[in-house]
């Protein structure tokens, strides 16, 4: 190879050799680079409000506690509903029971 | 994340719509299976703890007024007409229209004092703490300060800048 080599070459090398610029690194380079290669590989951290989602849909997908929790409605809904209607029902008895003894013409 | 915020939102609908639904129909079965025939005093024994006995004597007492407050209706309806008829197409207000109004107020302070005279006798035949309470609810009720009722009317507006 060398034979083959041209004189100019041998030239042009020593002048590339001679305008290479050496830059100095910044300090603690390499354990910056370090640093961030294991951040980026580190798994990422999951907010808790998003575990805390995931919780609660695989919860609500449990047949047996889904079913309890429909069955607590249900029977909270009607104890509330009778209540209120029981309620609705004395308050029209009682209106009922004015308008016969104080009708409004009289008041 | 999507489909667990799916999941949730679903079951949180799904809840919502079985809470309500079981209460809608519970109330209206409640409703329709508690209401009393009009006329009836039932109410009174669960709400005053009134015992047969005292029922009885109340449902006596309510039969009797229930037919002055008739004749007492009427009267005052009579009244109403003569104040219409003396009012009618007149331009100011005669001294005969003057007389029918006074005429229907006294009708009608004779009516509320004779209906207040019922809630007493009723009140007295209950026991004693539920007789007040029932003569405190029904005097507020049938003359309380009813909404609107006695509200000025209101001006229009710009008015108030003149006084």
């Amino acid at each position: 190879m060398k034979e083959n080599m041209n004189p100019d070459d041998a030239k042009l090398g020593a002048l590339l050799r001679a305008s290479r610029v050496t830059l100095a690194l910044p300090p603690r380079f390499q354990e910056n680079v370090w640093r961030r290669i294991a951040d980026a590989e580190a798994p990422v951290p999951s907010t808790s409000w998003l575990s805390w989602l995931d919780t609660l849909a695989a919860l609500v997908l449990r047949p047996r506690w889904a079913l309890a929790t429909a069955a607590g409605l249900v029977v909270a809904g009607a104890l509330l509903g009778a209540h209120e209607g029981n309620l609705a029902a004395n308050q029209a008895a009682q209106a009922q029971y004015l308008a016969a003894v104080a009708p409004a013409a009289l008041r | 994340m999507n489909r667990s915020l799916a999941i949730v939102l679903g079951a949180l609908g799904l809840g919502v719509m079985l809470f309500s639904g079981s209460y809608l129909v519970s109330h209206r079965i409640c409703q329709v299976c508690v209401t009393q025939p009009p006329g009836s005093l039932d109410w009174m024994r669960k709400e005053f703890h009134v015992n047969d006995a005292e029922m009885a004597r109340i449902r006596r007492l309510h039969a009797d007024y229930l037919s002055q407050c008739n004749l007492m209706c009427q009267m005052v309806a009579a009244k109403k007409q003569e104040v219409a008829a003396a009012l009618n197409n007149a331009t100011n207000v005669s001294p005969v229209a003057e007389q029918k109004l006074a005429e229907l107020a006294a009708c009608r302070v004779q009516c509320q004092s004779r209906v207040l005279q019922y809630f007493v006798e009723v009140s007295q035949i209950m026991p004693p703490a539920e007789g007040r309470r029932y003569l405190a609810k029904m005097q507020n009720a049938a003359f309380g300060a009813q909404e609107g009722n006695e509200q000025p009317v209101s001006e229009p507006a710009g008015h108030e800048q003149h006084h």
